[in-house]
């Protein structure tokens, strides 16, 4: 009978699912709350990524928080102090816009910014060292804005502080080409009330200034009229409260006999997205070292040249691109 | 004062000129070029069975820079490379991981969203002085990558570097400190993804994570079907990416990461096509035992009566 009591046991701890308690779930669409990914998502009270466990982690396997120490009584606990390596970080996007963080070309955290274009997100899980962060956003009209990286020396046990993010604004215009003379819209959204500088690339550099209005959007009608024809770029920067943003990403247009609308905006990368879901990041990398010093094959040849830099074959060259148009 | 012909003069005027023009031109490329160097973490000439720690570093030179290549070659008849080191690398993604070819360090890189810093760790070698003479490092297929969408390359400076070894130089015994690593590699989301340029349009996993302290060593991945009994199953060397056994999608897929002392963090993917309950043999055996045990139960009980 003995032995009958030992087999159940025996099976009780397996199916028990006890064996996964150093197993981490992740999920394939990112949408769902992932305990133990570090990010405090909806569903969850804490997360601290691998230090999630029984105390004195301050985060338990099932991302609720542990009460450790206290004892109550007479013992007042064991007294240990649990030491979370995390960083917050703060600053400006679009009003209501989603921002993205990347930790190391990742995605770690995504949150909605404020009325008033202000972000905060908190992130845990992280050990001693150092990272690349990177942020952006999308306005309200789909576009998104470049990547602003910044490297942060994480110290182990204490929470650091990353102040003073200031998302370029979004750009777009409303023609691809425009005819000398004619005036051609530049605009795009930024922090409510921020002054907005416009830089257009001639032989001659022209800036304009206007103030986007409260819900950040901004339009300048800019007259080509002291342009010359041929291909021209336009980027713009946001200042408020003496802080000011780096700039977009340039977008070009033509001058020249004709005026022609141009294509309504998609947040689908120009280049890099090898699998073509809208996104550049570790499939599409995975996809190029696939390839990388291989010879193409007929299937891949097109994609080559489509989105990457078209020389048939896979280099540096290539991933200098994808990391350009790196969404995570 | 020294009087000068007018010849001499002439000759005088054109070697001032001529330095004048070199000095600027060195200056003015320094300046704005992109530097990869070499650093030691002591200050040589090193004794005999001492280690060292090199550090290879980009200066951007305010340039935002996306990708990096080349090769560090080492004499490896004065040095023995002892570990490469990449957890607190600027690089996110390996494009060719460091590793020690005959002397030769090849390594390739990007930092999505570019870089642009004055010293920019790319990775450390730990060195030991193994006989006397000058170690004469050079970097060689260098490239550096400007952040532009078009993956256009930065002027690049190389800074020599060599380091002499000496047996009159005091033997320091102490060993570069070696990396107290007591958490695991981070957190990570593999995605499971197909493509028809890979594997003829095959299922695969890709995968990647950060170790800070020292670094990630190797990825293993395991499929299952049976969700507790994977536990009997074995784990295969992987990189990312990696074709998939399963290609109908019914296997639990565990990505295992490995930092170089050994810590280890499991991700685990549950199937997107999982087996149903009558399928899976676990729940079979799990319920004839149940029975079992009842039966057992049930019949001592009876025989009590």
């Amino acid at each position: 009978m003995k032995i009958y009591a030992f087999v159940f046991l025996i099976l009780l701890v397996l199916f028990s699912g006890s064996v996964y308690a150093s197993t981490q779930q992740a999920s394939t669409n990112g949408t769902s709350p992932v305990c133990g990914n570090g990010v405090v998502e909806s569903g969850e009270q804490c997360d601290a990524g691998g230090s999630n466990g029984a105390c004195p982690a301050a985060c338990s396997a099932s991302c609720t928080t542990n009460s450790c120490g206290g004892g109550g009584g007479g013992g007042g606990g064991n007294g240990n102090v649990v030491l979370v390596t995390s960083a917050i970080f703060n600053g400006r996007a679009y009003p209501k816009s989603t921002v993205t963080l990347l930790k190391d070309a990742q995605i770690a955290a995504t949150t909605i910014a404020g009325a008033d274009a202000n972000f905060q997100i908190t992130l845990t899980g992280l050990s001693g060292g150092n990272y690349i962060f990177s942020v952006y956003s999308e306005d309200s009209k789909g576009n998104r804005s470049s990547l602003l990286t910044f490297p942060v020396s994480v110290t182990s046990g204490a929470t650091t502080q990353v102040s003073g993010i200031f998302i370029a604004p979004t750009i777009a215009v409303d023609k691809s080409e425009v005819k000398r003379g004619d005036n051609v819209a530049i605009f795009g959204q930024s922090v409510p009330n921020s002054e907005i500088t416009i830089s257009v690339n001639s032989d001659e550099e022209f800036f304009n200034k206007i103030k986007a209005d409260a819900g950040g959007a901004y339009l300048y009608n800019f007259d080509t009229s002291v342009l010359e024809t041929g291909q021209h770029f336009t980027k713009s920067k946001a200042a408020e409260d003496g802080a000011i943003s780096s700039y977009s990403k340039a977008i070009s247009f033509l001058v020249g006999t004709k005026s022609v609308l141009a294509k309504p905006s998609t947040t689908a990368p120009a280049k890099g997205d090898l699998n073509a879901d809208g996104r550049v990041n570790l499939v599409d990398f995975s996809i190029a070292a696939y390839w990388y010093k291989r010879p193409l094959s007929a299937t891949f040849k097109p994609t080559e040249v489509e989105r990457l830099n078209g020389d048939g074959k896979i280099n540096l060259i290539d991933f200098s691109i994808m990391a350009f148009y790196w969404t995570g | 004062m020294t009087k000068f012909s007018t010849p001499q003069k002439i000759i005088l005027h054109f070697a001032l000129s001529f330095c004048i023009l070199i000095f600027v031109f060195c200056i003015g490329n320094t300046a704005d070029a992109v530097e990869l160097k070499l650093e030691s973490d002591k200050v040589p000439p090193f004794g005999m069975g001492q280690q060292f720690q090199v550090d290879l570093v980009l200066d951007t030179e305010n340039e935002e820079i996306n990708a990096v290549e080349g090769k560090v070659i080492f004499p490896e008849g004065l040095l023995e490379l002892k570990e490469i080191r990449d957890g607190n690398s600027i690089i996110n993604f390996w494009i060719e991981k460091p590793k020690n070819q005959n002397g030769t360090i090849i390594f390739s890189g990007i930092t999505p969203g570019g870089f642009n810093s004055e010293k920019g760790l790319i990775l450390s070698v730990i060195f030991e002085a193994k006989k006397e003479g000058v170690a004469k490092f050079e970097i060689n297929d260098a490239r550096v990558l400007r952040n532009d969408g078009t993956g256009s390359a930065a002027t690049l400076t190389i800074a020599p570097f060599e380091i002499a070894i000496s047996s009159e130089a005091p033997a320091e015994t102490a060993a570069v400190a070696i990396v107290q690593d007591t958490e695991l590699p981070e957190s990570f989301v593999p995605e499971i993804s197909k493509d028809e340029s890979i594997a003829n349009g095959k299922w695969f996993v890709v995968f990647a994570t950060q170790d800070k302290a020292s670094g990630i060593d190797h990825y293993e991945v395991k499929e299952s079907r049976q969700r507790i009994l994977s536990v009997f199953g074995r784990w295969v060397s992987a990189e990312s990416p990696y074709v998939l056994t399963d290609q109908e999608l019914r296997s639990y897929v565990l990505i295992k990461a490995v930092d170089k002392v050994g810590n280890e963090k499991v991700m685990e993917i549950v199937p997107k096509n999982p087996l149903a309950w009558y399928e899976n043999y676990e729940n079979w055996v799990m319920i004839i035992a149940g029975v079992f045990i009842l039966a057992l139960t049930a019949k001592k009980i009876w025989r009590k009566k």
